[in-house]
């Protein structure tokens, strides 16, 4: 029997970075954290609050995000949107997501090496 | 007005964090969790109840503050932590043995010690420079985690040129054959100096070239004991395998006949000042003997620190 806690750590192994890159697809149009937070959970990207602030925050001290504050609401609000620096690494981890993915299809269509 | 538990929260992460960051930070961290509570609230909670619920989510304030500041949560990170063992064993394997060594002298030759009280100063002195090494090295290595840029940096480059080569064994054989020849000379000519000599006094007796008070003291036969043990280490470097008690060993043995001989030099008690005004040698001749034999104690010291970096390095 599969031990759960393993599972669930090779599994955030995985996941690891996958993050990034729904931030940076969905920031394409700009959001606030709470809401961004809110809606990579929908889309069953699971992280955790004290993980994201702080990811926003490095992404945007790497040149991936830019930043407007919104005072127009009832609370001011820090708007994110991925720049064009961002656009293009988001494009390289998506291909990149993709070539692995067929090499995985690849893989399993291959039929194992005769001995 | 009584804080709320959000102000606190906010007040424990902002306090961990860099002034310029905190106005910033504070305001998007406030809105987030008022959002959090908001949603919650919404959706039936009680107000307390979704506070404290949307805290317990953000987790540890210490730790948010320091995914903000891009603070390690480690004292060393990989990318350091191979060069901190490294140092650390080998300043553990020579330093403390070589004050441990020279405390237990010490006392043996203030003339009133008990083998108990220079066991027992011996190993304090080991414990104390023990914590010292392994607290201060750790401190460096924390403070250079912490550098700006440093996490950026990945570890030192390595590459199999990098691996250690063996000396021949033939090499290595003739070597240890140099070393014994010239310990059977040397104490040879020590041990038959008080009856061998160049010059004699008015009885027709040899005026020995070595202070008498080596003989009188007997630290004429630790010195030899060392030299010979020294050997035996060579032997063993030799024929036995590399292990941390060897590797100690050899050391010890080093550092302690060295230390003895810088500190005869030292205390002046190595040249017979009978022999010296005989042979008509000015005060400079004994004073540069001197310092030629402590400078030959300081090379050996260096030499038995690299030799213990080099090896305990090609572990």
């Amino acid at each position: 029997m599969l031990d759960d806690e393993l599972i669930s750590a090779h599994l955030q192994e995985l996941r690891r970075g996958t993050v990034v890159l729904a931030c940076l697809l969905i920031l394409e149009r700009p959001n606030y954290g709470y809401a961004l937070l809110d809606r990579l959970e929908r889309g069953g990207f699971a992280v955790d609050a004290n993980t994201l602030y702080p990811l926003l925050r490095r992404l945007e001290k790497q040149g991936l995000l830019t930043s407007d504050w919104n005072t127009e609401e009832s609370r001011p609000r820090k708007f994110y949107k991925t720049s064009d620096d961002g656009l293009a690494l988001a494009e390289a981890l998506r291909r990149d997501w993709h070539q692995l993915d067929g090499s995985f299809k690849a893989l399993h269509a291959q039929p194992a090496d005769p001995e | 007005m009584t804080l709320t538990l959000t102000d606190r929260y906010v007040d424990a992460t902002l306090r961990r964090l860099p002034g310029r960051q905190r106005p910033d930070i504070e305001q998007e961290l406030r809105t987030s969790i008022a959002d959090a509570i908001e949603d919650r609230v919404e959706a039936g909670a009680a107000p307390e109840d979704a506070e404290r619920a949307v805290l317990t989510d953000l987790g540890d304030p210490a730790r948010l503050a320091a995914g903000y500041a891009d603070r390690p949560l480690h004292l060393v990170g990989p990318a350091a932590y191979l060069d901190y063992t490294r140092l650390l064993t080998t300043l553990l394997a020579t330093v403390v043995p070589a004050v441990a060594a020279y405390v237990g002298l010490m006392r043996a030759l203030s003339g009133d010690a008990t083998a108990a009280g220079i066991a027992a100063a011996t190993a304090g002195a080991a414990i104390t420079t023990a914590v010292h090494v392994a607290f201060w090295t750790t401190l460096v290595f924390a403070a250079i985690e912490r550098l700006p840029g440093r996490r950026a940096r990945v570890a030192r480059p390595w590459s199999p040129a990098a691996l250690p080569d063996r000396p021949s064994r033939r090499a290595r054989y003739a070597e240890l054959v140099t070393e014994t020849l010239l310990l059977i000379l040397i104490s040879t000519f020590i041990l038959l100096s008080p009856y061998v000599s160049a010059l004699s006094d008015a009885h027709g007796d040899p005026i020995p070239l070595f202070a008498p008070w080596l003989w009188d003291s007997g630290v004429v036969y630790l010195f030899i004991a060392l030299a010979v043990a020294n050997l035996a280490v060579s032997f063993a470097k030799y024929y036995l395998r590399w292990s941390v008690a060897r590797a100690l060993t050899g050391a010890l043995v080093q550092i302690a006949g060295a230390l003895v001989l810088v500190w005869l030099a030292v205390s002046d008690r190595v040249l017979n000042p009978q022999f010296a005004a005989a042979a008509g040698w000015g005060s400079d001749v004994t004073h540069w003997t001197n310092v030629g034999l402590v400078i030959a104690g300081a090379i050996t010291l260096v030499h038995t620190v690299l030799e213990s970096v080099t090896l305990s390095r090609r572990r």
